[in-house]
């Protein structure tokens, strides 16, 4: 074999390298960040928003869940277990893969990639917001664990501030789209709704599950802010405590 | 002995198969193409794939397939190599299945077959609409599992340019051209197969893909091999005409009830709707009472080319008539050709259920090509072709779902052939010829990229698009072929002329166009003037002042053979092999 | 009467190391004209708008009738086959660009090996035993026939791929193409032999993971193919697949 012409100097880049068949561990990280989506993380917001709701039963109910929650056995484990480190990874591993994700939508104006762009947005605000929530509520000011009756006042006086409280309603709404678009998307990529109908039909469940949710939160808002239980006592005294027995059966 | 290194140029089906037998057979494979072998122009073949499985309890036999196949080529097939392909057709068949193909079932879980025309049997296996590229695609994915064990090596984005030959005339190998690099390269081989498909680009727009240039035929035509029955050609009589291609119509928007027609007046400006009855040309119907629409393909082919060349009638002066549906009701419409009308929706732009569609037969498929014995070898040895770019399995006319058969079959069959042949090949002596053939292409490169003049390549093109389906087509007249190849040797003349408007040395596609159509202009005259010299009318090949066949004089195979000489090629006449089918008449009640 | 004319802007670069710059053409309208069939006409008379002389414009074409997949590119900023673009449909000016997610050759030209090599990975065929005669294949009933069909339309246009937010050389993603290859043989009654190999390919880096879910491949893909219900079903069989692996060890 021989060549006569020289070939031009150019190269063609290397561009998107093919599958690496078999090779590598990205699969099971990937799917661990889409499954502590789900559980723990997309249970603890139920299980919150639910307790949130208490709010609207007052100043004392609400300390009561607090209460009753910070009683669980092993419960600074369970915390650090299954809420911050499972939503610190999701958070992270989801920055990870919106950095190496590449945005159409402004050539591809299609439903699917709205949402795939919204998923995105919504899941930095939530981060971002849980971020702050937790600092502020959890590790700052007063301390709720030791003083759960003390919750009320300290989220009102929080809301006091309309930016604080803008804040909290946009991340409330964030948030619950970023589960229900996050429940769906996982049924989709689970091979659990595989069909187009199927699909179809379980995003109107999500889209109401989501509605509801955020209906939900934002009333439980409403109830710190609306004017029912106006400057709450800083910590609710004991004796006037009317709390039935089993309020805790509301959570988890 | 390290194990015999074949080349196979063209990944269509028919080079393929070739690659896939030889790999098989332990040889490795070097397979050159233009484009990516799973884009070849075998993907557009639609309707299916013949063979006489008799899965419908009909009787059929693959002694009939042979016989339909040779009576709808007119008799000019040998038939030897076709009764062998229809034999070997069933357990193609079943071994396409095998490999995935996902053909239509019955409800048993069966293969299912179709009618097809020019046959009494349900003999057509066929996946959906697209049974050519499904066949393609599972070759490809065959040679793509040699290709990742290391069988088969690929060139793709690779051109041909011609064969290496050693001092006895033997292929030691080709060179090529790498269209992006613009790198051209000889490859040493010990046999080569061109399956490099049909020549639809020297009529200009034809139903053929936009590699179908025959350019590698021509460059070995013009090393020595022969070119048999080139005047074949087959014309589709309901193309859709497009700026950039012809794209088929089925046939059955005819049997749906599709009228053909055009204004009585010539050039009539009026918008359709307002064209009264009477001043509609209802030809077909006209012409042919018993028939009307539904006469065969060929006499609809000629009807409608007589309409427009003779008469004068075609829409706005254009070779276009009308295939009128608008008569019939929507609902009908979509029920029975929704596909194919969204088709024609798709490509023209125009609903055919509001406006009568515009079509113009067609140049379809290459009948004629290289000249090759039964084992597919050409006159240089170790050259062999296989598929559409040879001349074996048609005969004058190819019945439909054939062709893909042909191209798997002689595929299959080159394959080993050409391994057989190259484990007796003895060592090359010097360098086979390499460096002589690489200098040659070498100074036409050189020459062709430096050459000043005016012409442009493309227009050049165009010119013989044009002639060549005015003269060479469905109604040929001698007076007419013979202005073709004068047009042809003129454009010749132009060619060295050529001005490329692209000097680079990187992905110059007027270059590469440059080289093609030089081969295109060389391997026209074949067809020209071989249909010139045929003085008769046999399957596809009409001409009205000789409309019988004349076995006497013309139940023969024409070889062109290349001279160089402005006189154009050397025309020479073979027996045709009839030792199983006494020719009889062909008429056109009868089949088709 | 003025003729009718198309205005165009193609986005050239004469080569991966040129730089690229955007030419304006002019061309007479013709009834029932395309891309393609205006690429033609500039390669016939390659002349700018204003006037300059220019080189014919380098693309992949072949079949032009949507079933070869070779002509894909960006019309009007969108990943479609420039052989059905037809040019009455389009606002012009114009727009023709080259797949940005491809490497590029020249002019509209890019090189898309790397779906092939993603085929390879996957072994996306039927291990036939060999072509001598075995006998018909497996029995398979129109109602598996009618869900493999369509899967294996695809043309390899990698039109998936190019809309795909997740495909680029960050992730190396396999795009909707492949994975809806493998569904399909896996389907196969023999093809399925390789099930479990192809399912484990795709857990490699880059596989079926990377799928972010934004759906534009099923919106683009001009076969019409059903891509995400094909992600959907393999992504089950790649998790049942690991799940399984896991718990044998």
């Amino acid at each position: 074999m021989a060549t006569v012409q020289q070939p031009a100097a150019h190269t063609v880049r290397r561009g998107v390298q093919p599958l690496r068949a078999g090779q590598g561990t990205s699969f099971i990280w990937r799917k661990l960040h889409s499954l502590l989506g789900i559980v723990p993380i997309g249970a603890f917001l139920l299980e919150h928003l639910l307790s949130n709701f208490e709010a609207l039963k007052g100043p004392a109910a609400y300390g009561a869940q607090v209460k009753f929650l910070n009683s669980l056995p092993l419960v600074r484990v369970l915390e650090w277990v299954f809420i911050f480190l499972p939503i610190l990874y999701h958070a992270g591993y989801g920055v990870y893969i919106w950095l190496r994700g590449k945005s159409n939508v402004v050539y591809y104006p299609w439903a699917g990639n709205w949402m795939y762009v919204a998923q995105r947005y919504t899941g930095l605000i939530a981060f971002v917001y849980i971020l702050q929530h937790v600092i502020r509520q959890r590790f700052m000011g007063i301390s709720l664990p030791e003083n759960p009756y003390a919750a009320f006042a300290k989220v009102q006086h929080e809301l006091a501030n309309p930016w604080i409280l803008a804040f909290y309603v946009i991340a409330m709404i964030a948030i619950c789209w970023h589960f229900a678009y996050g429940v769906w998307l996982f049924a989709a990529k689970w091979g659990i709704t595989p069909g187009v109908t199927a699909r179809k039909r379980f995003g109107y469940v999500c889209a109401v599950l989501g509605v509801v949710l955020a209906v939900g939160g934002l009333a439980s808002i409403w109830a710190f802010v609306g004017g029912k239980y106006p400057n709450a006592p800083e910590n609710v005294p004991v004796s006037s405590l009317t709390v039935p027995a089993n309020a805790g059966g509301v959570s988890i | 002995m390290a194990a015999p290194r074949i080349i196979v140029v063209g990944g269509g089906l028919a080079g393929l198969a070739a690659v896939i037998k030889i790999a098989e057979a332990g040889g490795t494979v070097d397979l050159f193409s233009i484009v990516p072998v799973k884009r070849s122009h075998s993907v557009c073949a639609q309707g299916g794939i013949n063979a006489a499985k008799n899965l419908k309890g009909e009787g059929d036999t693959t002694d009939k397939h042979f016989d339909d196949t040779i009576y709808g080529g007119d008799f000019l097939a040998n038939q030897t190599p076709v009764k062998a392909m229809c034999e070997a057709a069933p357990a193609i068949i079943d071994l396409l299945d095998r490999m995935g193909v996902p053909f239509n079932r019955t409800p048993e879980g069966l293969l299912d077959f179709r009618r097809f025309g020019g046959t009494l049997y349900n003999r057509t296996a066929f996946a959906g609409a697209t049974t050519g590229q499904q066949l393609l695609y599972a070759l490809d994915e065959q040679v793509r599992r040699y290709e990742a064990e290391g069988r088969v090596k690929k060139y793709e984005g690779w051109e041909f340019l011609s064969a290496v030959l050693d001092s006895k005339g033997q292929a030691r190998g080709i060179t090529a051209l790498d269209l992006r690099t613009m790198e051209l390269k000889s490859f040493a081989a010990d046999a080569i197969i061109l399956a490099t498909g049909g020549i639809g680009a020297i009529f200009g727009k034809s139903t053929n893909s936009v590699v179908c240039t025959g350019s590698a035929q021509s460059a070995i035509f013009q090393q020595g091999a022969y070119y048999a029955n080139g005047e074949l050609i087959q014309v589709h009589p309901t193309t859709i005409p497009g700026e950039d291609k012809l794209r088929l119509m089925s046939e059955s928007a005819r049997g749906e009830g599709g009228r053909v027609w055009v204004p009585r007046k010539p050039g009539d400006k009026r918008p359709i709707k307002q064209i009264p009855e009477a001043e509609r040309f209802y030809f077909l119907e006209e012409w042919y009472p018993k028939y009307g629409n539904l006469v065969p393909r060929d006499v609809a082919t000629r009807a409608i080319h007589k309409v427009v060349y003779e008469e004068g009638l075609g829409i706005d002066g254009q070779p276009m008539v009308y295939l009128d549906l608008t008569h019939i009701d929507r609902e009908t419409l979509n029920r029975k050709l929704e596909g194919i009308l969204e088709i024609y929706e798709k490509f023209v732009g125009d609903d055919p259920r509001d406006v009568p569609m515009k079509i113009f037969p067609g140049m379809h498929y290459t009948m004629g090509g290289l000249w090759v014995d039964f084992n597919q070898m050409t006159n240089i040895p170790g050259v062999f072709a296989a598929g559409e770019c040879e001349y074996q399995y048609h005969g004058a006319n190819r019945l439909g779902a054939n062709s893909l058969l042909s191209c798997i079959f002689a595929g299959f069959h080159s394959g080993p052939n050409a391994l057989e042949y190259a484990k007796n090949l003895p060592a090359a002596e010097g360098d086979g010829g390499h460096g002589a053939e690489l200098a040659r292409q070498a100074e036409l490169n050189g020459k062709l990229l430096k050459n000043e003049g005016t012409e442009n390549p493309f227009r050049l093109w165009r010119e013989l698009g044009q002639t060549m389906t005015e003269h060479a087509t469905v109604i040929r007249y001698n007076k007419g072929l013979k202005l073709a190849d004068e047009k042809i040797v003129e454009l010749l003349e132009r060619y060295k002329k050529v001005n490329l408007s692209d000097r680079s040395q990187w992905a110059n596609t007027s270059f590469a166009f440059a080289r093609q159509l030089k081969n295109m202009l060389e391997l026209s005259r074949t067809v020209a003037l071989g249909a010139l010299l045929r003085d008769e009318s046999r399957g596809a090949h009409y001409k009205p002042d000789f409309p019988e066949r004349n076995d006497e004089k013309f139940l023969k195979t024409t070889k062109a053979s290349f001279t160089g000489d402005i006189a154009g090629p050397r025309f020479e006449y073979e027996e045709v092999d009839t030792q199983y089918i006494k020719p009889r008449p062909r008429s056109y009640g009868a089949a088709k | 009467m003025a003729t009718k004319t198309v205005a165009f802007e193609i986005k050239r670069q004469a080569n991966p190391d040129a730089p690229a710059v955007w030419e304006k053409f002019e061309l007479e309208w013709r009834p029932g004209m395309n891309v393609v069939s205006a690429m033609m006409e500039i390669a016939a008379n390659p002349v700018t708008a204003d006037g300059r002389q220019t080189t014919p414009v380098t693309y992949d074409s072949n079949c032009l009738e949507e079933i070869c997949g070779s002509c894909a590119m960006r019309i009007n900023g969108k990943a479609r086959m420039a052989c059905s673009a037809l040019i009455d449909n389009l606002e012009q000016p114009i727009r023709l660009e080259p797949l940005s997610k491809f490497p590029l050759v020249r002019d509209l030209q890019v090189d898309r090996s790397v779906l092939f090599e993603n085929l390879k990975a996957v072994k996306a065929w039927v291990p036939v035993d060999g072509t001598y005669d075995l006998g018909s294949g497996p029995r398979v009933f129109p109602q598996q026939q009618e869900v493999n069909y369509p899967l294996s339309n695809c043309i390899s246009c990698t039109c998936c791929m190019e809309v795909c937010p997740q495909f680029n050389e960050e992730t190396g993603f396999v795009g909707a193409a492949t994975i809806a290859q493998v569904k399909l043989f896996n389907n196969h009654p023999t093809g399925a032999v390789l099930k479990e190999e192809r399912l484990r390919a795709l857990a490699g880096d880059g596989g079926i993971q990377e799928c972010g879910f934004a759906q534009n491949c099923v919106e683009a893909c001009p076969k019409q193919i059903p891509l995400t219900k094909a992600i959907s079903d393999v992504g089950r069989d790649v998790l049942v697949q690991k799940a399984k692996d896991w718990l044998r060890g």
